[in-house]
Formats: structure tokens, sequence, C-alpha cells
């Protein structure tokens, strides 16, 4: 697993409370993961923070599972 | 309904996040009665929600703020006074935020640590807020410092989980402060227990629709609307309280008085 991925793992962990072992890279912030509407926009930005990048509230709603998170933070993030 | 109650005053307001939150009713209300106000929220709330909406309205700056950390609110009250151009004569505290009630967890198996973020948003936030306007000196005299809290603190509600605990805590905050600002500053510290409301926080709290309309027939007069707390938040601030001080003040069409309500018992 990429060193990105790896990072937004352990920031679901935290914000969300969830073990490890529940998060795959299909799995639904919402549906899956029980975040609520505030959780997702605290994900959001948690990740600019993290990755010190700025997400547009037009991207950020295209970001759904953690599989849409690590891609759209590859594409931005140079490692 | 005017009448230059505030006239002159300068104020923070926290915790407006949309129009149905009791902070943005009371922005209105503060501006209409000639206040000059500073709002602030959240960093996420500034995504969220739509305070930039209401600040527009009314003209007001936004200053974020997350409520537990020193250091925002430290710039918040240094900011607010430069932009409002002196120290301030009201502040209101209307945040709560409990991650336990968002996750649905049963209050005999809450995570502590959660807990602790509960406490610290929702009551200790309060204590920070008012060490920052102590320490800054940041308020006039006669000054008004208000927290919206809940009758939870007093009675068992269970389904309000660990913000009982929070709001016992937030009205013990203002009674301690009280004395300490009282005495220095005169000024004046309470909490308004107001009826349910349907708010975000408020929906947040699982049953609360049936608990509404419970609350509603039980209270002789209804459930206080979101509008009526801004009026009594208003008198609060106004120079027609200056001696009220260290109290809880319900503001509930009398909920908190009844014992039981026939109107319950007809269906
Ligand atoms: N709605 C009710 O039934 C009811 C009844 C009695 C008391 N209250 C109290 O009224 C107050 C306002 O709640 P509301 O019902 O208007 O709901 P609301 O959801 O509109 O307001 C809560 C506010 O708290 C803010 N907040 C959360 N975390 C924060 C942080 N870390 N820093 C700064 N701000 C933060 C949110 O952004 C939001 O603006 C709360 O203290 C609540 O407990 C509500």
């Amino acid at each position: 697993m990429s060193n990105i991925a790896e990072k937004v793992k352990a920031i679901i962990v935290d914000k969300l409370g969830v073990d490890e072992s529940e998060i795959a890279l299909e799995s639904s912030f919402t549906n899956d993961l029980g975040a609520d509407s505030l959780d997702t926009v605290e994900l959001i930005m948690e990740f600019e923070k993290t990755f010190d990048i700025s997400i547009p509230d037009e991207q950020a709603e295209n970001i759904t599972t953690v599989g849409e998170a690590v891609s759209y933070l590859e594409s931005q993030v140079k490692e | 309904m005017a009448n230059n109650l505030l006239a002159g005053k300068r104020g923070i307001i926290s915790g407006a996040l949309d129009e149905q939150s009791i902070a943005w009713k009371v922005a209105e209300r503060c501006v209409e009665e000639g206040a000059q106000i500073v709002l602030t929220n959240a960093p996420v709330a500034m995504r969220f929600g739509k305070i930039n909406e209401l600040a527009e309205k009314l003209n007001a700056e936004i200053i974020p703020a997350d409520a537990t950390s020193m250091e925002d609110l430290e710039n918040l009250v240094t900011k607010s006074q430069e932009h409002l151009g002196g120290k301030l004569d009201f502040v209101l505290h209307s945040i709560g935020m409990s991650v336990n009630v968002r996750k649905g967890r049963d209050y005999t198996d809450l995570k502590h640590d959660w807990m602790m973020k509960t406490f610290d948003v929702s009551a200790i936030s309060f204590h920070k807020m008012m060490q920052v306007l102590w320490q800054k000196d940041a308020m006039n005299d006669w000054g008004s410092v208000l927290a919206l809290t809940y009758i939870a603190a007093q009675r068992t509600f269970p389904d309000y989980s660990e913000m009982a605990e929070s709001k016992a805590l937030l009205e013990s905050f203002a009674r301690s402060f009280g004395y300490h600002f009282g005495t220095r500053n005169k000024v004046r510290v309470n909490t308004i227990s107001q009826s349910p409301t349907m708010t975000t926080a408020g929906q947040g709290v699982k049953g609360f629709g049936e608990f509404f309309n419970y609350a509603d027939k039980m209270s002789p007069l209804g459930n206080a609307p979101a509008e009526s707390c801004a009026d009594y938040c208003i008198q609060l601030f106004s120079d027609l309280s200056r001696y009220v001080t260290m109290q809880n003040l319900f503001h509930d069409g009398g909920f908190s008085n009844m014992g039981m309500n026939p109107a319950l018992l007809e269906g």
C-alpha cells in the first residue's frame, strides 16, 4: 500500500473511530464507516492539512470512498 | 420589533451554522437592536454551513476559531476588538457537539476519549473563552456573557447522553466565572436553558422529533422558539438586566416546573 494510502487510513481511524481492519478501498465513508455529513467535511479538511493542498468543494463532493480519496490525493500530491 | 436596546454595544456571537441555529437568530436580533457584532465558528463550519450568507446580510466580520483552541480564541478576542473599535459588551457561547451522540453510541458503552472531546467542545470551551476575555481585559464594565444550555443538566433525559454532563459543567463554569467577572468588572455571566429546538445540533439527538412534540405538549406555553430565545438573549445583553448574574435561566414555556400535563393523555 502506498504511503498516501497509509496516511489516509490513519486519518480515518482517528476521525471516525473505526478499526483499521474495517477500512477497505471500496468502503464508503457514510455507508460503511458511519461518517455523518460533518465528518465528511472534517475528513476533507484533514486531508488538506496533512498533504498541504486545497481541495475545491466540487472535487470534494466526488470523494465518497477510501479508494476515491487515495486516488485523488495520489493525483495531486507529489511525494 | 427594534428598540435600540443594544445601541452602541459591541459583541461576539459564536455558533451560527445555518438559519436554524439559535445563534443565527441572536445575531440578526443584535444587529436589529443596534449592536455591532463579529461572528465566529469552527473552521469546519465555514465549509459546512452558511455563515458567510449571514455575515453578508448583516455586514459583519467572521473570525473563525476552534473554541477548544486558546490560540484561536486569543486571536478572536484581539481581532474582534480591533475590528469593532473597542472593548466588548456581550459574548454568546452557542456551541455544542458530542461525537458519541453523533455516532449513536449507547450511554452504557461510550468512548471516553470522545467524551473528553465532547466536554472540551461543549463546556470547557466556555471557560477558555472567558479566561481569554478575562486575561485580555476585553469586557466593558456591565457587560454580559451568555451560554446556551439544556435541562438535561438537572434531570435525566436518556437520549441526551453525555451532553447532560457537558451542560452541568457548562452551567457550573457560568457560576464560578460569574463571581470573578462580577467582582472585577461588574460583568454578568448566565446560562439560558432553552426548550428543544429544531437545529442541526438538536436533531442529532436520537428520537428528537418525538421528544420535541412531548416537550411541546408538556409546556403550558409550548416549546419556546429560537426567535424568542434570541429575544431573551437581547434582554440579557441589554442594560435592562444588569443585576442578573450567575443564574441558569429557564426559557422553556414552563416545562421545567411541570409535573404532569393532562394534554399528554389526550393523545
Ligand atoms: N437545539 C436544541 O434543542 C437546544 C436546546 C437547548 C440548548 N441548546 C444549545 O444551543 C447551542 C446552539 O445549538 P443549536 O441548537 O443552535 O445548534 P447548531 O448546530 O446550529 O449550533 C452548534 C454550533 O456549535 C458549533 N461548533 C461545534 N464545534 C465547535 C468548535 N470546536 N468550535 C467552535 N464552534 C463549534 C457548530 O459549528 C455550530 O455552529 C448549543 O450549546 C446547544 O447545546 C440547543
